[in-house]
């Protein structure tokens, strides 16, 4: 298998120009404040500090900069084998000793990712510090993300997927996803509690005597997936052995009619992890509302009307969702967090954490899950649709020990209009100029309330 | 709860037994106890709790080596355990009641995956009308759900029923769940001289522990348990039908292991019990009253009297309620003339007692098989925790004799309609 690196990214919308990223490298590298010196250049910095009235948004700032390519061209042209790609790191190295400054390797790179330093006479280029680039912390916009997800697949890649191949989800849909890797990152050691709902329906139990998972899984019913898992739990540890008891559930079973059982659990302190993919309602079954479905969302049953008698047309679902994930924490569990597949890096920091915590005690993950089929997106474009929910602070992104409160793991100080993620479905597609307007305000409430609950398991 | 040594002679039985006051739900609980489970799952309710109670002290004073889930109801409590068992774990757990039927969802998915869990039920009168007595109506309702049922009738065959319970479940032939049934109030808090078998030899009586042998959730051999089976034509629709063919296979094969079970109970420890169908003063009888569960030591004093009398009157009394000891029925009622069907609970499709609808089949059998039609009546009562006396018996005594010569009703007789 090959190998995945990190890398530096940019993102011109957020750039103003400031060009504070050139001098925090200037500084680590050459020990000046010469941003002339800085691996890194802002291209198009001169002219947008002149004219400030610019737009920022019109992407007015490029970068030069190492990409650390896969095939690096300058590595190809350079004649004397100064530059070499490390396999481990993928860093392409410059080595002084054989450089004998011919400056081919400037022409090859089409990034300007290697220039001559006119103060040394050698050509320089970024090294990514190690991995702790000094740029990435001093953007004050956040423009640049030092993105290191290639770690989980080079790390995990290599494990064993413990569901079979070709399990039947919908085209575009990520809880196959969410499964194999959380399967992966728990292991062979486990007992799969999948209730029914999508993880089911997607073949991971099996039908007529088949089975889509590779450790051993029960089908609960839709009301005691916690009960019966802890039962498992609770023999595996009378007979000394350690065995991981993992429920994947949805929703709709989990906030409703299953509600009992989770809460008892939790109470117990039973040692598993309970997993929740939440998309929002009864998906598979035909996309009913759940408890979790959000205000104005269109389901099965909750539709859009043409009209009732008094004259005001149904407008999908009238009552807010449940906040199931700050419920679990008021059962001061061992361990509940947020999680979206738009953020792989953040699922296994959590998922790690939540194994840990599932030896002791309870630990609850909650992961969004947008439903192509019954949010009404194209296939393509769930990824995209999970990140606006935690840009638009429609999702938020924490964990909570009882020891440690509750921390945001990937606050947004800065949200986007919730707009930027209702536009991006269809389900919301007949909402009324007053419903966005309820829909904005919770978000902006719900945010207040576990920023505040927050400060409060602080102490503060 | 006071204590005394017997000195116990019966031929090889053990020597020695402990005798002790105690009511049936300590007796359940005892009986629990020496069975040795692994997991017990609690949630309490009445008639029920005194049961779970003990369960609880036995277990927090070290007289029984279990893990107790308080589980937050019924619902949860056999959810519990259907993981416990999956596991491997020996389990138990008792409810009776608006319990019983809160616990209905995993109820009926307990026999379909053949865990062998044992759970008493105290049982219980149905709501509505509102009632926390005792009645039949609770365990009768769920008759058909191919769980094992056996009634007791006394607070002694409370505790050993609830011991061989254990091993009917887990019999490689049978491997399906088993409630015993004791009358709530009658049995639950009646307080009677028990004698409570030794540990050893009831270990030896029990043996090795067996529980999950066909079905297990264990990564060292993972198996989907239960996927989704059936569908439209061949294969899924078909092992649908097998398994359930086995199932009651498995619920056929149970009345022969409790007879062979309750046969070595008796040689193993000097007491014994008819397993399926108690015949009482029947062989020489013209006709017979049927009774189940803790009525039937009333039942038997108001036979006896109506003997006295010279009254040729019989009792059969139905232990195993589930599966239907049809074999063992036909051969008493192919003694008798006439029958009087004694309910604990109503069956409101036919207007009378549930085992009389039962036995309407057994008498279309013996019509049938052998050519005899014997009329039967069905009498209703006990309901809501009302006793039947032994004066209430003998009405049924004297109705009962007069279909040797009159017609028998449709209608049910009601007792403790006016009294
Ligand atoms: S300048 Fe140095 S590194 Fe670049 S191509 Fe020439 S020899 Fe290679």
């Amino acid at each position: 298998m090959g190998r995945a690196y990190s890398t530096i990214a940019f993102d011109p919308a957020k750039c103003d120009g400031c060009g504070d990223c050139m001098m925090a490298c200037a500084q680590a590298k050459t020990g000046t404040s010469d941003t002339a010196r800085s691996r890194i250049q802002i291209v198009g910095r001169g002219n947008a500090t002149k004219d400030a009235t610019e737009d920022a948004t019109e992407n007015a700032f490029e970068l030069a900069l190492c990409r650390q390519c896969a095939d690096p061209k300058c590595v190809t042209v350079c004649p004397a084998g100064a530059l070499a790609k490390d396999g481990a790191s993928g860093v392409i190295g410059w080595d002084a000793s054989k450089c004998v400054d011919c400056l081919l390797c400037t022409v090859g790179c089409a990034y300007g990712g290697i220039a001559l330093e006119q103060a040394t006479g050698h050509v320089a280029k970024c090294d990514t510090c190690d991995g702790r680039p000094a740029c990435v912390p001093a953007c004050p916009k956040g423009a640049l993300t030092y993105v290191t997800t290639a770690k989980i697949y080079n790390e995990v890649g290599d494990w064993e997927d413990l569901f079979a191949p070709g399990l039947a989800g919908c085209q575009g849909c990520n809880t196959e996803l969410l499964m194999r890797h959380t399967l992966r990152r728990v292991g062979p050691d486990t007992v799969l509690a999948t209730p029914p709902g999508c993880v089911p329906g997607m073949g991971s139990v099996g039908f007529n005597g088949t089975t889509g998972t590779k450790v051993p899984v029960f089908h609960p019913l839709l009301t005691n997936t916690a009960a019966m898992l802890a039962g498992v739990k609770r023999q595996f540890k009378r007979m000394g052995r350690e065995v991981t008891a993992l429920a994947i559930a949805g929703d709709g079973g989990a906030s409703d009619v299953g509600f009992q059982s989770l809460s008892g659990a939790a109470e117990r302190g039973e040692q598993m992890l309970f997993m929740v993919v939440d998309n929002e309602g009864y998906m598979n079954t035909g996309m009913q509302r759940s408890s979790c479905t959000p205000y104005g969302a269109w389901t099965s049953t909750t539709p859009i009307g043409a009209g009732c008698a008094a004259g005001q047309p149904a407008q999908g679902k009238t009552q807010d969702a449940k906040n199931l994930p700050l419920i679990m924490v008021n059962h001061r569990c061992a361990y509940v967090a947020t999680a979206s597949t738009a953020y792989m890096e953040d699922l296994y920091a959590k998922l790690e954490r939540a194994i840990e915590a599932s030896k002791t005690g309870f630990a609850y993950v909650h992961v969004y899950s947008p439903c192509t089929t019954g949010w009404r997106f194209a296939s393509d474009q769930n990824m995209e649709v999970a990140r606006k929910a935690v840009e638009t602070n429609f999702v938020m992104l924490w964990e909570f020990t009882p020891g440690e409160g509750l921390n945001f793991t990937r606050p947004v100080d800065d949200p986007l209009p919730v707009t930027d993620y209702l536009k991006a479905m269809g389900r919301f597609r007949h909402l009324s100029p007053a419903q966005i307007e309820h829909i904005q305000g919770k978000v902006v409430e719900n945010a207040k309330f576990v920023q505040r609950f927050s400060e409060q398991a602080h102490g503060g | 709860m006071s204590t005394t040594t017997l000195e116990k002679p019966a031929v090889g039985a053990p020597t020695k037994q402990k005798v002790m006051l105690c009511e049936g739900n300590e007796a359940a609980a005892l009986g629990v106890a020496l069975a040795r489970p692994d997991m017990v799952a609690v949630y309490p309710i009445t008639p029920q709790s005194s049961l779970v109670e003990h369960v609880a002290k036995l277990i927090a004073d070290g007289r029984m080596d279990a893990d107790i889930v308080d589980a937050e109801g019924e619902h949860s409590v056999l959810s519990v355990l259907q993981g416990g068992a999956l596991a491997g774990a020996r389990t138990y757990t008792a409810t009776c009641g608006p319990g019983l039927a809160f616990m209905f969802e995993p109820y009926f998915r307990t026999s379909g995956m053949r865990l062998p869990i044992v759970m008493s039920i105290v049982t219980r009168d149905g709501i509505t009308p509102q009632c926390v007595w005792g009645g039949h109506q609770d365990a009768m309702t769920v008759r058909e759900v191919g769980w094992v049922q056996i009634y007791c009738e006394t607070v002694q065959e409370v505790l050993d029923t609830t011991v061989m319970a254990f091993r009917i479940a887990e019999d490689h032939d049978v491997m399906l769940p088993v409630n015993i049934c004791l009358d709530g109030n009658y049995l639950s808090y009646g307080t009677s001289r028990v004698e409570l078998p030794e540990q050893s030899d009831v270990d030896a009586f029990m043996g090795a522990k067996d529980v999950n042998w066909h079905v297990a959730l264990d990564p060292m051999k993972p198996m989907a348990v239960d996927p989704l089976t059936g569908g439209s034509g061949g294969k899924g629709p078909a092992t649908f039908v097998r398994y359930r063919k086995s199932q009651c296979r498995g619920m056929q094969n149970a009345l022969g292991v409790i007879e062979a079970v309750h046969a070595e109970w008796a040689s193993r420890f000097g007491r014994s019990y008819a397993p399926l169908v108690e015949e009482y003063r029947l062989d020489d009888a013209e006709f017979a009253i049927m009774t189940l569960g803790s009525m039937t030591g009333a039942a038997k004093d108001a036979v006896d009297e109506a003997r006295e009398a010279g009254r040729k009157v019989g009792l059969i009394k139905i232990k195993t309620f589930s599966p239907f000891p049809v074999e063992a029925l036909m051969r008493a009622l192919s003694k008798v003339r006439a029958l009087g069907v004694v309910d604990r609970s109503v069956g409101f499709r036919w207007n009378c007692g549930p085992m009389y609808q039962e036995v309407l089949g057994v008498l279309y059998r013996l019509a049938r098989e052998a050519g005899t039609v014997l009329p039967a009546m069905s009498f209703i009562g006990g309901l809501a925790g009302a006793d039947i006396t032994i004066g209430h018996f003998h009405r049924v005594i004297d109705a009962t004799e007069r279909l040797l010569d009159g017609p028998a009703p449709n209608e049910p007789v009601w007792l403790n309609e006016n009294d």
